[in-house]
């Protein structure tokens, strides 16, 4: 005889779950390894690139101490995009995402949970990150006559910004599906503005202005981030711009995710 | 309780299910049938909310699956043993399904020892065989001890034990009183564990009777007979119109007379019987011809060269 029927405590199906829905979702992120390890990656960039810059001195004399510190932070940027496309691609090119379906039908939630996890995951890991590769320059770089920069609070904009571009990653995952294609889209958006920039001419700030790299450069005080190259937008102007369109491709991203079939 | 009503799904032009109507009651195994690309699996994903209908609709325990909060405790669900992360274990896969619903962790812990797989529990799903992952998609169905299961194959690469353990399973979730809906492609596995049919073609219904029934009612039906005079007894049979063929075992297979009229005719004759038996179809037999129809209606033959160049 076999024994299924052993009495559970049914939780009282609540309204809407968001919490449950978070729980399963970040022992997902923990659980498999792509997902687990690309934020540790991202966070690792800093830090070591940090050491680098700070013992080879390899700064441009305009450049601050800041700018010098974070120069890992545009690759750092893209794994963090890249961890975000996988939080779902991952899904789809297992099957997973039909489990998770079954197991919870309302699809907004699904993803406001994954979306959440990421931002939150990345904001914390890159801030800890930009914090311990500015200590770092700042003890390699200090006395060296490079001008300092303003930390605080341009280090929370620069976690704020990686929180973005990840959620951003979400959202292309979502309406690509395939991890591949997802990844090399994310990675032109974070990164070809600012490649092809100059072939705009004076169009450059704006093409390159726009993109998730500017805001995070405009953070980092790097003296790449020229008003010629970047616009004249101010750091936090250029979040909110970052911010706004991160918002308006997931709203699109939640809207295809409901409507197809999984 | 599953309430199917006038379903119809199109994926661009093809139509997978067809103004499909049927009900999947409590109580019993409901084996759900039909040939390859008849419209079971898509109904089964429409059931669970993966697949939205283009028409009509579906009810589960009563309400429309997306309105379900806590899925787990209600429907369990074994859609594909892919529905998981190969390098996730077999605990931390049915965790998060778990926390999702708001499952107790110990009950993972349950369910891995009810499957079999608690020795398992923390290896790499990537490398369990077809029968484990098998299993470990009926643990996940069984995570909320729900009311309602509705399993696609289950039976799929599982070995002479498994295939056994996951009828007398079966067997059980029904008797619990549960509503255990099944499909399988395997007719002699079916006859043993199923009470229910649904049968369908090309998307829509072809039978929702009681296996007993649709097999009774669509079986030619054959009497075997054994005689100790055989040669006279055929004489007699034919005499009243009924075909009478030999079998393997020297038996006569009489088609056309029913078991009672042989009786009494051989009585009548004074020729005495040692076996007088009514013999069904099987279901394979029954199923295959059933089912013939439907699946030749797919089978559309190409239009010769000629006739393409003319269009």
């Amino acid at each position: 005889m076999i024994e299924t029927h052993t009495p559970l405590v049914p939780a009282m199906p609540r309204r809407h779950g968001f919490a449950q829905a978070l729980r399963s979702e970040w022992t997902k992120v923990r659980t498999a390894r792509a997902t687990a390890w690309t934020p540790l990656v991202m966070a690792a960039i800093v830090p070591v690139i940090a050491v680098f810059v700070g013992v080879t001195t390899s700064i441009q004399p305009d450049d601050t101490i800041l700018g010098g510190s974070l120069t890992g932070a545009p690759p750092a940027q893209m794994a963090a995009a890249i961890f975000g496309v996988l939080v779902i691609t991952s899904e789809y090119s297992t099957g997973t995402i039909r489990s998770t379906l079954a197991a919870r039908p309302q699809r907004t939630t699904v993803l406001a949970a994954k979306a959440v996890i990421v931002a939150g995951s990345t904001f914390v890991a890159s801030f800890v990150a930009s914090v311990i590769g500015y200590q770092i320059g700042d003890l390699l770089l200090s006395g060296e006559g490079y001008a300092q920069g303003d930390a605080m609070p341009a280090l929370v904009g620069v976690a704020a910004c990686f929180a973005a571009t990840g959620v951003l990653g979400v959202a292309i995952g979502t309406i690509l599906r395939r991890s591949a294609g997802a990844i090399v889209a994310v990675i032109g958006i974070v990164m070809l503005p600012s490649l092809f920039g100059p072939l705009f001419g004076d169009w450059q700030r704006w093409v390159a202005g726009a993109s998730p790299a500017a805001a995070l450069q405009k953070f980092t005080q790097t003296s790449d981030a020229t008003p010629e190259v970047v616009g004249s937008l101010g750091p936090w102007p250029s979040l909110a711009l970052l911010g706004a369109s991160t918002v308006a491709v997931l709203a699109a991203s939640i809207w295809l995710f409901k409507c197809r079939d999984a | 309780m599953i309430q199917v009503s006038e379903l119809t799904k199109r994926y661009g032009d093809t139509v997978a299910v067809d103004g499909l109507s049927f009900e999947v009651r409590p109580g019993r195994v409901t084996s759900f049938l039909g040939p390859n690309g008849a419209g079971k699996s898509t109904t089964m994903r429409t059931i669970v909310g993966l697949d939205a209908p283009t028409a009509g609709r579906v009810i589960v325990n009563g309400r429309r699956y997306d309105e379900l909060y806590a899925p787990l405790f209600e429907v369990g669900v074994l859609l594909d043993a892919k529905g998981v992360h190969g390098g996730r274990t077999a605990f931390n896969h049915l965790w998060w399904l778990a926390q999702s619903n708001g499952i107790p962790r110990r009950r993972v812990g349950e369910v891995l020892d009810m499957v079999g797989l608690a020795g398992a529990a923390d290896k790499r799903v990537r490398g369990f065989s077809l029968g484990m992952g098998q299993r470990l998609g009926i643990a996940s169905a069984l995570l909320g001890d729900p009311a309602t299961l509705i399993l696609d194959e289950p039976a799929n690469g599982l070995d002479t034990e498994g295939i056994r353990w996951n009828r007398d399973l079966m067997k059980v979730l029904a008797h619990e009183g549960r509503t255990v809906f099944v499909s399988s492609h395997l007719m002699s596995e079916v006859q043993l564990a199923a009470d229910h049919l649904i049968v369908i073609g090309r998307g829509r219904l072809i039978a929702d009777t009681p296996m007993r029934e649709f097999i009774e009612r669509n079986s030619e039906t054959v009497t075997v007979v054994r005689s100790a005079r055989p040669t006279e007894l055929r004489a007699v049979l034919e005499g009243c119109g009924a075909r009478v063929d030999p079998d393997a075992e020297g038996r006569w297979r009489v088609s056309g007379v029913s078991a009672s009229a042989i009786g009494d005719l051989a009585a009548h004759h004074g020729i005495g019987l040692h076996e007088l038996t009514p013999a069904y179809s099987s279901l394979e037999d029954v199923y295959t011809r059933m089912t013939q129809p439907s699946v030749e209606y797919r089978a559309v033959p190409a239009p010769s060269p000629q006739e393409a160049r003319t269009r």
